[in-house]
Order: C-alpha cells, then sequence, then structure tokens
C-alpha cells in the first residue's frame, strides 16, 4: 500500500456526489473531540455516505502539552514523571524506556534484581492495563457491567502499586540507575494471592462477555487489518500480533529479564477486531505466567545503582531505546550536546500514534457503529498520542 | 484454553530467529442459535450470582468510611517537613530538593543567621497547586527532613489556599539546635512561621482570608 500525505484542508475538500443508485450526497461528521470512545479527547473526522464510512481523518493534538518540548529543559530524572503523563496506563514502561536508555547511554550496569522488579511490575501494569482495556470496550459497546467489573480488577493491581511505590497511575517508580523503592517483605506474598485470584477470573470475563453473541457479532469479521498493511503502517503491540506477525520485542530484542523466562507470543490469524480481543485475553494469561516465574526466586542486591542526586551527564550522541508497552513499541531518542545534563532533543516513537493511522486504512467501508469496535479493539490512549 | 478458543502453541521461525507462538483461534460459536442463548444466559447468572452474594461486593462507601480509611505507608499525598518531638526540623536549606523539583513547585527562602552566622531556612514555601507528587523532593533531602503523608482532601476554593509554607519555624535544623543547650538563646534562634506565610502567587496584596497569622517582622531575604 502506499500512503500519500495530505493537509487536513486537502482532505476535507467539498463533499463529491457518490456513485450510488439512490443518488445519495457524502457529508462530513465529527466524531469528537468530546466523543465516549475517544477516551480523552481525539477528533475524528468522517466521510459518510449514509451510514458507511468513506474516508476517516483522525485529527489529534488536542491534549498536546509539549513533553518532548519540555524534556529540553528538564534533567533525566525530572523527564520520569512527565512520561508518566504520556501512556498512563503504562506508566511504567514509559518509565522504563527513558530509564533504559539514559542507562545504555550513560553506561550504567543494574543489577539482576532491578531488573527482576522492573520485569514483574510492568507485567502487572499490563496485565491492568489489559484487565481495563477490556471493560472499556465492553462499555463502549454497551456493556456496563463489563466495566465495573474490570475496575473492580484494576483496583486490585492497583493496591499493589499503591503499597510498593505510593501511587497508582502516575507512579514514575523505574528510575535512571534503578528503582524509587526497594520493594516490601510482604510483597511476595501478595502478588502470588493476587496472581491466584486473577487466573479464574479471566475465565470470569469470558463468560460475562466472549460468550455473548451480541459482543461477538460486532467484533468478528470487522476492522481486518492484513499483517503487511499492518507492517506498513507502523502498527505494533497486539493490533500487529493480532494480524499474525509474531513481533514482540520481549521475545525480539530481549530486555529486563525477559530472555530468562518462558512465554509464547501470542498471535492472531485473521487480523480482525476478534482476533485483537482474544490476543488480549491470552496476553493477560501469559503475563500471569511471567510473573509466575519470575516471583518466587528474586534476586538479592540494592535497589538502586546510583545516587539519585548526582548529574547524569551523557556523552555526545544520538542514542535510541524502545521497550514494549502495553500497546506496542515505545521507543524513546535521545540527542545530547555533551554539555548539560539535558537532552538537546528528546523524541517519543509512541505506539498509539500509529496505531491510530491504522483505522483510516481499515474502517472505510464500515457503518459508524463498526468504527466504535475498530477503534475499541485498537485500545487508544490519546495522551500518548499527543504528548 | 477456554470453550470461546482453540489455543495452537507451535514454534515458528520470524526474523532468523525461532519463536514460540500461541495462535489465538477464536472459535465461532454464535452462529448457532443455542449457543446465542447459552452466552447469555451465563453471562446473567453471574451477574446474578453477585447479586445474591452481597458479601462478595467491593464497594467502599467513602465519605462514610472515613473514620476506618487506612493508606499504605508510602502512600503520596501531602508533603510536609518533619517535626521531631521538640518541634526541631532537620532543614538545613541545602536547596537540593528545589533543584530536584520537575516543575518549581518548592522554593527555599534563606537567611543569614545572625546568632549562627551561616544559612538557615527561612521558608520552605511548596506550591501543591502545581506539584506532580513525584517524590523528587524527598529522594532528593540528604538529610530526610521531608515526607509525603497521607491526607488527600486538599480541595479549596481559593488557589492561593494550596501554596503552603512547611517549616514552623525559620532557623537552623534540629542538629544545631539539639547542640544549644540556653533555652532562651535557642527560642531566639527559632522565628515562628505560619502556614501561609510567604509569597503568594495569584495576588501579592491579598492574602487569604483564612490565613490569620502574625505579621512576621521584616528581615532580609535572599530567594
Amino acid at each position: 500500500m502506499s500512503v500519500t500525505v495530505r493537509t487536513l484542508s486537502e482532505l476535507l475538500m467539498p463533499p463529491s456526489v457518490a456513485d450510488s443508485p439512490l443518488s445519495t450526497q457524502e457529508y462530513f461528521v465529527n466524531m469528537g473531540p468530546q466523543h465516549p470512545i475517544a477516551h480523552g479527547s481525539l477528533r475524528i473526522v468522517l466521510l459518510l455516505d449514509g451510514e458507511t464510512i468513506r474516508k476517516v481523518i483522525p485529527v489529534p493534538g488536542y491534549v498536546h502539552r509539549g513533553i518532548e518540548k519540555m524534556c529540553e529543559h528538564m534533567n533525566y530524572r525530572k523527564i520520569i514523571p512527565l512520561t508518566d503523563r504520556m501512556d498512563y496506563l503504562s506508566a511504567l514502561m514509559n518509565n522504563w524506556v527513558v530509564a533504559r536508555t539514559v542507562e545504555m547511554a550513560a553506561g550504567i550496569e543494574t543489577n539482576a534484581r532491578i531488573e527482576t522488579i522492573r520485569t514483574i511490575m510492568s507485567e502487572l501494569q499490563r496485565l491492568q492495563s489489559h484487565v481495563l482495556w477490556w471493560g472499556v470496550l465492553g462499555m463502549d459497546l454497551g456493556a456496563f457491567t463489563a466495566f465495573l467489573y474490570s475496575f473492580r480488577d484494576r483496583e486490585i493491581i492497583g493496591e499493589i502499586f499503591e503499597e510498593t511505590i505510593g501511587a497508582r497511575l502516575t507512579m514514575n517508580y523505574i528510575q535512571p540507575g534503578g528503582l524509587m523503592y526497594d520493594i516490601l517483605p510482604d510483597f511476595v506474598s501478595k502478588v502470588k494471592k493476587l496472581l491466584g485470584y486473577l487466573r479464574p477470573l479471566i475465565n470470569e470475563y469470558d463468560a460475562l462477555l466472549s460468550g455473548n453473541a451480541i459482543l461477538q457479532e460486532r467484533l468478528r469479521n470487522i476492522g481486518i487489518l492484513d499483517g503487511k498493511d499492518a507492517i506498513s503502517l507502523g502498527c505494533t503491540g497486539p493490533v500487529l500480533r493480532a494480524s499474525g506477525v509474531p513481533y514482540d520485542l520481549r521475545k525480539v530484542e530481549p530486555y529486563g529479564v525477559y530472555d530468562k523466562v518462558d512465554f509464547d507470543v501470542v498471535i492472531g490469524t485473521k487480523g480482525d477486531c476478534w482476533d485483537r480481543y482474544y490476543v488480549r485475553m491470552e496476553e493477560m494469561r501469559q503475563s500471569i505466567r511471567i510473573v509466575e516465574q519470575l516471583i518466587d526466586n528474586l534476586p538479592a542486591g540494592p535497589y538502586m545503582v546510583t545516587k539519585y542526586n548526582a548529574r547524569l551527564k551523557l556523552p555526545k550522541g544520538r542514542y535510541y531505546g524502545q521497550v514494549e508497552t502495553a500497546r506496542g513499541v515505545l521507543g524513546a531518542f535521545i540527542y545530547s550536546d555533551g554539555d548539560g545534563d539535558a537532552p538537546y532533543r528528546m523524541h517519543f516513537r509512541s505506539p498509539n500514534f500509529n496505531n491510530l493511522w491504522a483505522v483510516t486504512h481499515i474502517a472505510p467501508g464500515w457503518r459508524i457503529a463498526d468504527y466504535i469496535s475498530i477503534q475499541s479493539s485498537l485500545d487508544l490512549v490519546i495522551p500518548d498520542i499527543d504528548r | 484454553m477456554t470453550e470461546f478458543q482453540q489455543i495452537e502453541r507451535k514454534q515458528i521461525t520470524f526474523g532468523g530467529k525461532p519463536v514460540p507462538v500461541a495462535v489465538v483461534h477464536p472459535l465461532d460459536r454464535a452462529s448457532k442459535a443455542p449457543s446465542v442463548l447459552k452466552g447469555l444466559v451465563r453471562g446473567m447468572r453471574l451477574t446474578l450470582g453477585y447479586f445474591l452474594r452481597p458479601w462478595k461486593v467491593v464497594t467502599r462507601q467513602y465519605p462514610e468510611n472515613r473514620q476506618t480509611l487506612r493508606f499504605p505507608q508510602r502512600y503520596r499525598a501531602m508533603l510536609t517537613m518533619i517535626h521531631d518531638s521538640q518541634g526541631f526540623h532537620r532543614c538545613t536549606a541545602c536547596k537540593l530538593c528545589e533543584k530536584a523539583c520537575p516543575n518549581g513547585s518548592i522554593r527555599v527562602i534563606t537567611q543569614k543567621g545572625l546568632l549562627e552566622g551561616v544559612n538557615k531556612l527561612d521558608q520552605y514555601i511548596w506550591r501543591m497547586d502545581s506539584c506532580l507528587l513525584c517524590n523528587a523532593c524527598v529522594q532528593a533531602c540528604p538529610f530526610g527532613a521531608l515526607k509525603m503523608t497521607h491526607s488527600f482532601e486538599n480541595a479549596v476554593y481559593d488557589r492561593r489556599l494550596l501554596v503552603y509554607n512547611l517549616n514552623r519555624y525559620a532557623g537552623p535544623p534540629a542538629k544545631v539546635l539539639a547542640a544549644e543547650p540556653d533555652t532562651a538563646k535557642r527560642r531566639q534562634m527559632m522565628e515562628p512561621r505560619g502556614r501561609f506565610d510567604g509569597p503568594l502567587p495569584l495576588n501579592e496584596g491579598l492574602k487569604p482570608v483564612l490565613a490569620k497569622t502574625q505579621e512576621s517582622p521584616v528581615r532580609e531575604t535572599s530567594a
């Protein structure tokens, strides 16, 4: 597929007469910026013919806070709390990508304990994010019960974060050189209890929502994204894997202690919304599997290998590091000019931005109601698109 | 594996490496009429089960359970300066917290101590309205003078009431004060400071009505 770059005004040309026997006319409808499925502020301009979508024009930028620019005025430790605010459902992975890139550039060697705790926490966060996604998908498609059930379980994972870190959402936990706090003595037993609680619950989710014929009919064979197109569009994460491409950064380019644990890359076959749904459902089980393998033998060692107040200066150069968040590949690019402890330029390659543009490819031809399923199955977090 | 999907585990080569994959095959169940009913009934049975077992409900009645609310030790809400049993704080006004703060929510004003001859803390101003609660100040403090407390009900009608002065007195840290045996001299070194003392962010002329504090004498300050 080829991609042509056009401006918004070019895209919003006067509507043309559609070639339909009813001599209908195409018209534009603004979906958003305030719309329940946006989960934030995202404007989607739809070119419609009747109820059929002809063209989708996403207009991001309503939650733009200039995080990349703000990073240029902050040292590498101060960047971490800003990254919490990008993809707030994968806050720990966002922390990790900056910490990882800075550690790579500055040559800081972390120990096995730090990396293990980072991996466990990230997997719990992925679990929490997918649990929330499941409920929100149900809510988008009209099943409010699912939303309440998912929030119940999300809070239980949130309590573990609250006890260990002190915050539920914007955690600022993974920092260059280590972690903010060491884990508490009862962390291991609590996580085990949590996993024992969650494993049967995923079957409960299946009973509540997956078996529902209305949901299945709204997801199956809707919004089919081909694997090659997904690669061309730069989609990553469950969206790409549901199209049958087994690209998972945790396997392809292992970081943390992912090379020591045993887990499967979950892929779909067709690439429709129903595959994206089930890939995430199975990823929850894989996350539980990863945490189970790591939680029993945590290595000993300090939780922070650098002094907090020491200046972190990176040598002159360009650095890029990436991690797999709950939504795909998040990359951090740092251009350091060698003097001062702030980056000269900072860029984030955020997964949601690329996943968003998949709608321009897969939504045309479907109805508005199908668009809800498509965007909900992409699991977009708007502050991460805009940064 | 559940009854709605089949998981096929196999090894495939991707990028020249063998990758263990779990291929998800969602089963085509909704197309059959009995299965449609079965799916709906199962969902309803689950919710009915919770309806009949109210002890499994996890809802917490927030304003009613205020007395029994317990927070984890590390819960981050309100920044406070630790004052020990004698009322001394440990802040030496080194300004490391001010430097560590990502968005300038902390301002440490120092003064030249007349008796001690060194820089000492005059006012520790914390703007809660712009604070991220990122814990950087607590991590940066080499003396452990700060901590995050659990008070989270901080809603006010006037934004200026979110600018706090954290120290209860202007003066040297606890280490210096404890070394001074003379009580009268020690009292002279500690100048009281109110909770809302200090420069106000929006309108310098108007102090919030709530803060009826003692007017502190004019002093030389260095920001």
